[in-house]
């Protein structure tokens, strides 16, 4: 298993929030990206039994793959009521991305919320590799 | 990129059509607003849109424009049925974002020494915030019904009266809903989500009229001043968020396959006589549905408050609906474009429809005078009341503008109010405000905010709407 760092800074938009995540694979990119999320949305100092969740999104290309990735992580949260604290990817190319993760209950009591993120959008979406990292920046819908 | 802005007049500017743009720019500003505007990319998203297949006219910004993603919030553009597009984006994530007035018979000096009381009691009474969970408990098959009937499900579950629907824009109902498109997921983030505020710039306000600007239309609209009014600002929850990401997402893929050719993903679209086209606008009206439900639902919840915090009985309250507005939609409409009249699909992002006097639209209430135009300020300065105007049907396809407008970003707030107490700062000004989210009250703090009374004036003065009452908050929640 890759380590995880959260390796992000928050991107100034005047009506929204964006992201900018780095990351030396591009699996560890999409992992760091989920959790980057996380954190800018939830403050979770307390995690307790967690489950796996598998999840399986096809894209047109990784720009894409990321909105609909990221998309699947905040469906968790907004749908089902859980929090990604761990995101494991298996497998991905240009298409397709195997991934798993794994979520805990989401408890107002406990876990406080910082910001609501509507959405992901795909304005000004980036993935892309520099020099030796990778990089992306994503603009949530807040 | 630079983009070039020629003056027409005092309140109007064009960008002229260069590169793939297929129609020109206009621009609603003044020469102070144009600064703001000018400093970040909201022009050239004005730009963008105008590339888009079937724009008629002008790409439009209204004075209270700001950077979105794709659409710039604050924007208007109308596209022919048989040759133009569709955008989710253009009509926003959060779909009938909208704000809705209650008047009451209660003057400000009556209950000003409750307002504190009346705040923390609206506050546990009425959901707010990320997660909250709504008063109504919905299962799917009911769901399916919210979003189909929209306001008259409420009105019908016993959540205010039967005229309240025709002092709402389309009685509360968009025709042509069909939940049969939507996805799991939207009914899932539906279903607990009724009769919640939300978070981020959604509020309730109990206001005070504060001014009067035009005698004959406060007296149509029932307002008079020193009166006490409640202010409403909420949409489609996550039902309607879901809905505009299931379909970006879908339109992406149509973009490919049509190859257009878009300067911003977030601008995808799909013909709107294509089937993908179609089922938007049956899923968009689920979500606009849902959101005048969830409006009239609030407002309900607001009614059993006041009479319970303030013991006083409906009659002495008369609490009633004076309007409710979108400002995030996309419709089917009429209009009539040098000289010819035609069938457009107009979005307005950020923008709220303004009819003019003797519109066949309009209920009789509001014939002689126009559509009650709702225009939230920030929770520091001032809310409007305005009348549509003709120049909104010759120049904007009936369109105004719908708030202030950021201009300030969340960490540019958050920076200018370190070390202070907004909380404080405002009840020094006699506003009580509650909200959940720590952050909130710095982010949404009055600086943030454009000054709204200077968007008004434009709007006034540019003949598109017309000022009619001015309102100060006097207690506030937030999510």
């Amino acid at each position: 298993m890759r380590e995880k760092r959260l390796d992000y800074k928050v991107l100034d938009h005047t009506a929204d929030l964006g992201m900018i995540v780095c990351a030396e694979t591009l699996e560890g990119l999409f992992e760091s990206a989920a959790l980057s999320m996380i954190h800018i949305m939830l403050k979770v100092e307390q995690t307790g039994p967690s489950s796996i969740t598998p999840l399986s999104i096809e894209g047109q290309d990784l720009a894409d793959l990321m909105v609909r990735w990221l998309g699947e992580v905040l469906y968790l949260f907004e749908g089902e009521r859980v929090i990604t604290v761990d995101a494991n990817v298996q497998s991905l190319s240009g298409h397709h991305l195997e991934a798993s993760v794994s979520t805990i209950p989401f408890d107002p009591q406990v876990h406080e919320v910082l910001y609501e993120i509507k959405a992901v959008t795909y304005h000004q979406i980036e993935v892309l590799k520099k020099n030796s990292h990778w990089k992306t920046r994503v603009v949530f819908d807040l | 990129m630079d983009i070039k802005l020629k003056k027409l007049d005092e309140f109007r500017w064009i960008i002229p059509k260069t590169g793939a743009m297929r129609v020109p720019g206009l621009i609603f500003s003044s020469p102070q607003l144009l600064e703001a505007i000018k400093q970040e990319q909201s022009l050239v998203q004005v730009s963008n849109v105008a590339t888009l297949p079937g724009i008629v006219r002008h790409s439009l910004a209204m004075p209270d424009i700001h950077w979105g993603y794709g659409f710039p919030i604050g924007g208007v553009a109308a596209f022919e049925e048989n040759e133009g597009i569709i955008s989710p984006g253009g009509v926003g994530y959060d779909i009938n974002c909208g704000c809705r007035i209650m008047t009451t018979s209660l003057r400000a000096d009556q209950i000003r020494p409750m307002i504190k009381d009346l705040v923390a009691a609206l506050f546990i009474n009425i959901p707010t915030g990320v997660g909250s969970a709504g008063t109504v408990r919905l299962t799917k098959s009911e769901e399916a019904k919210v979003a189909v009937e929209g306001a008259s499900w409420a009105v019908k579950k016993g959540f205010g009266q039967a005229e309240d629907l025709e002092r709402t824009e389309d009685h509360g109902t968009i025709p042509g809903a069909d939940p049969s498109v939507l996805s799991d997921k939207a009914f899932k983030r539906g279903l607990d989500q009724l009769g919640t505020l939300g978070s981020g710039n959604h509020f309730l306000e109990i206001q005070v009229v504060d001014e009067i600007y035009d005698q004959e239309r406060a007296r149509a609209f029932g307002l008079f001043e020193g009166q006490i009014t409640v202010m409403i600002h909420s949409g489609s929850r996550g039902f309607g968020h879901q809905i505009c990401d299931d379909f970006l997402k879908k339109m992406a893929r149509e973009v490919q396959a049509q190859r257009f050719q878009l300067p911003d993903r977030q601008l995808a679209c799909a013909y709107i006589k294509s089937d993908l086209g179609q089922r938007y606008l049956a899923a968009m009206a689920c979500a606009a549905n849902y959101a005048w439900a969830n409006r009239q639902i609030l407002m309900h919840l607001a009614h059993e408050t006041f009479l319970k915090a303030l013991s006083i009985s409906p009659s002495e309250l008369n609490m009633k609906l004076l309007y409710d507005v979108c400002h995030n939609i996309a419709k089917i409409e009429r209009h009539t474009v040098d000289g010819q009249e035609l069938t457009v699909c107009v979005h307005r992002k950020g923008a709220t429809r303004a009819l003019p006097p003797a519109h066949p639209l309009l209920p009789d209430i509001y014939k002689a005078v126009g559509q009650p135009v709702l225009i939230p300020g920030d929770m520091g300065t001032y809310s409007f009341v305005l009348a549509g105007a003709e120049g909104a049907l010759r120049e904007t396809f009936a369109s105004s503008c719908h708030g202030a407008g950021r201009v300030l970003s969340r960490s540019q707030a958050t920076k200018k109010a370190k070390g202070r107490a907004i909380h404080r700062e405002l009840e020094d000004k006699g506003i009580f405000v509650q909200s959940r989210g720590k952050k909130t009250l710095k982010e949404e703090m009055p600086e943030a905010y454009k000054d709204v009374s200077a968007v008004v004036e434009v709007v006034h003065r540019a003949g598109l709407a017309c000022k009619v009452a001015r309102m100060r908050p006097l207690g506030v929640i937030k999510g």
